[in-house]
């Protein structure tokens, strides 16, 4: 593989384990989130412009729509904890109960 | 080529002359009550001369004035029609229009406002005169909603009275339903005669009129109060005494009688809207007379007399005799109106006393409306050779002998002896034995303008009757033998009325007060149906609008139906589902654990 593929590859790498490992903010987990999307969003449009692909050009723009909605329904459950507890510290999640 | 059109356009515009004088300063002045009272006098006499023309030769005239406009097929013009209904009855309704215009001078004298007063009664008389002449059915319903507005103005004279404006309100209510009716006729007519001339109408063929003419018997029981919309007229009662005798008792509610005059050529040819008029006339008559035998105000009783005999008129009608039901009408106006004008001088009399428990002995202290409510008893009982003989007497002779209803006869027969009856009542109570008012009120009629104008109505309920009756054109045959008991028996009726409630009168005056039996309650109470409509049908009303546009429609289908149901049902779906405990960190880093081993197992491998 080439070093860009290497490259974007390794900014998923890195978003995935920011979005696995975290202490104490919910916050945090989102914000890696958006990195994930964003680097599939940079390699889906690298490759597919690179192997003239052209049938698939509309996949990057759905996975943006998509990402989107992702990102406001993650931001309307952080609104939701935050509004119950004041912060959005995942000490709090301890009893999920509505 | 005589001056019979003319004359009759002149006399009608005299009647607006006073209307036209409100902006200049004649109406700021005291002259204007006399003023229009002479305009209506002038009126009179004028308006003479193409009544005693018509009765000397017949002649009729339609006078179409003013065109319009045209609406694709349908002309609507102003066009008068003078024929023997309108022409019989204007003088009629002028002269006794007249003699309340002069009461109400001495009546209303002390009122800030009796200028409007006037300006408001004339305009009623304007409007009622449209009414009776008109030639289409556009121009009388213009004059049927001007008597009603008017009434409606002047029941609620004194609106600072909270009764008066409820029944202002119920006046108008009532009317409006019946003028569903007259409205339904009106399309009806349109539809299926391309036309609101009565002359067309009454020429063309139609399979069945049985439509209209149950329109036209809707607005008539709006307007007359029959049985059914009847309510109103006692509450009517509220207004000045000179608004009872003229509106509600000889010119507006014969509006609805009038109307079905009107059309008694297509009235002829429906078996089955004789039949309902018939029978409802006949209940309306005897519901009222039982009504009217325990009330205490003296006006009510007789404006429940005046519902009875409407009743009697539509039983007329039901009979096929629409020409006595118009003479019941012309002689009908004058001892009505004399009542009540009679009725308001024992009212002022006794500084406003109007229930007939606190009156008595007012045989001697009053000798003219003594002997001017005495004879307006007899001319409505129909004594014979005053007024109400030749109308009233006729009517049931008519009605013995054709081909009706039996059932309706009796009811109408029984009416008469009360009539008789609760006449007895009144007399009995205002005139006879002792005095029970308060000894301090100043008894005094000794005012010319009250004696002239009951004396004027006092020879027109004497003598009205026969000069009407001998100089009218012929119309139906009255029915000239029949066996004696029949001739008789409207005469036996009433003196039986008469000899019962003099007896029982004069024997409860020795006897305990017994509570109110049952019977009593059902007439004093109106029959309860004031009780029950008033309350039920506005209840009903609006809890089936409350129920189907707040309850129903936004409660239900907007709120629950798909929102609120849709979020209950996931939050308690979650909360029975999820038994998590909600160890994010722990559950995220085992999954990068697994993924790492994972990875290395896979690369590592040989």
């Amino acid at each position: 593989m080439s070093i860009v593929y290497i490259n974007i590859l390794l900014a998923f790498v890195t978003s995935l384990l920011g979005l696995l490992i975290y202490r104490s903010h919910l916050m945090s987990s989102l914000l890696c989130l958006e990195g994930m999307m964003l680097s599939l969003f940079i390699m889906m449009t690298v490759v597919i412009l690179n192997n003239h692909f052209t049938l698939a050009s509309m996949a990057p723009i759905i996975l943006l729509v998509f990402a989107a909605c992702e990102a406001a329904l993650g931001l309307s459950l952080l609104v939701m904890v935050s509004n119950t507890y004041g912060t959005d510290y995942v000490q709090n999640l301890n009893l999920l109960q509505c | 080529m005589n001056l019979f059109n003319s004359l009759t356009m002149t006399a009608m515009f005299i009647l607006l002359l006073p209307i036209i004088m409100t902006s200049t300063q004649m109406y700021k002045s005291s002259l204007y009550p006399s003023y229009v009272k002479t305009t209506t006098s002038y009126a009179f006499a004028i308006v003479m001369i193409p009544a005693l023309m018509f009765i000397y030769s017949g002649q009729e005239a339609i006078i179409s004035n003013w065109h319009w406009m045209t609406v694709q097929t349908l002309k609507l013009s102003m066009s008068f029609k003078l024929d023997y209904f309108s022409i019989m009855f204007m003088p009629v309704a002028l002269f006794v229009t007249r003699s309340i215009m002069e009461f109400s001078i001495w009546y209303m004298h002390a009122d800030p406002y009796i200028n409007r007063f006037f300006k408001y009664l004339l305009m009623f008389l304007i409007t009622m005169i449209i009414l009776v002449t008109a030639n289409n059915l556009f121009q009388l319903f213009v004059g049927w909603e001007g008597v009603g507005i008017m009434s409606f103005l002047l029941i609620g004279w004194w609106y600072g009275r909270t009764d008066a404006n409820t029944a202002a309100l119920q006046a108008v209510l009532y009317n409006r339903i019946g003028d569903v009716g007259f409205i339904l006729a009106m399309a009806w007519f349109l539809t299926n005669s391309n036309t609101w001339e009565f002359q067309q109408i009454f020429a063309t063929k139609h399979e069945s009129l049985n439509t209209p003419l149950m329109g036209l018997l809707l607005a008539a029981t709006g307007k007359s109060a029959q049985f059914g919309l009847h309510p109103w007229l006692p509450s009517a009662m509220e207004g000045p005494t000179p608004v009872s005798a003229l509106l509600h008792s000889s010119t507006m509610v014969v509006a609805g009688v009038f109307l079905l005059i009107r059309f008694h050529p297509l009235m002829e040819q429906s078996k089955t809207a004789q039949t309902l008029t018939l029978c409802l006339g006949a209940i309306t008559t005897l519901f009222t007379a039982i009504c009217a035998l325990t009330q205490n105000d003296i006006k009510k009783i007789i404006a429940f007399s005046t519902s009875s005999q409407l009743g009697l008129m539509i039983v007329t009608i039901g009979i096929n005799q629409p020409y006595l039901a118009f003479l019941h009408i012309c002689t009908h106006a004058f001892f009505k109106a004399m009542l009540f004008m009679c009725s308001g001088s024992i009212i002022h009399s006794l500084n406003d006393e109007q229930d007939i428990r606190k009156m008595g002995g007012l045989f001697k202290s009053m000798p003219f409306t003594t002997t001017a409510l005495i004879v307006g008893s007899l001319a409505l009982t129909g004594m014979p050779f005053l007024t109400g003989f030749y109308s009233k007497d006729l009517i049931i002779e008519t009605a013995s002998t054709s081909h009706t209803n039996a059932w309706a006869l009796l009811m109408t027969l029984i009416a008469t002896s009360l009539t008789a009856a609760y006449s007895t009542r009144i007399m009995f109570f205002t005139l006879l034995e002792q005095p029970r008012f308060n000894s301090l009120s100043p008894i005094n009629e000794n005012n010319p303008l009250l004696i002239n104008s009951i004396k004027h109505l006092l020879i027109g309920s004497i003598f009205a009757g026969y000069l009407i009756s001998h100089n009218i054109p012929p119309t139906t045959t009255p029915q000239t033998t029949m066996p004696h008991y029949l001739k008789l028996i409207a005469l036996m009726a009433t003196i039986t009325g008469f000899v019962l409630a003099l007896e029982l009168s004069l024997v409860t005056k020795n006897l305990k007060l017994n509570p109110a039996s049952n019977m009593f309650k059902f007439s004093n109470l109106l029959g309860y149906f004031p009780t029950i409509i008033h309350r039920s049908l506005p209840l009903a009303n609006l809890t089936m609008s409350q129920k189907s546009a707040s309850t129903l429609l936004d409660l239900i289908w907007l709120e629950n139906v798909l929102p609120k149901s849709i979020s209950y049902f996931q939050m308690k779906s979650s909360t029975i589902v999820s038994n998590q405990k909600g160890l994010i960190k722990l559950y995220f880093l085992s999954f990068m654990i697994t993924l790492t081993i994972s990875l290395l197992l896979l690369n590592y491998h040989e």
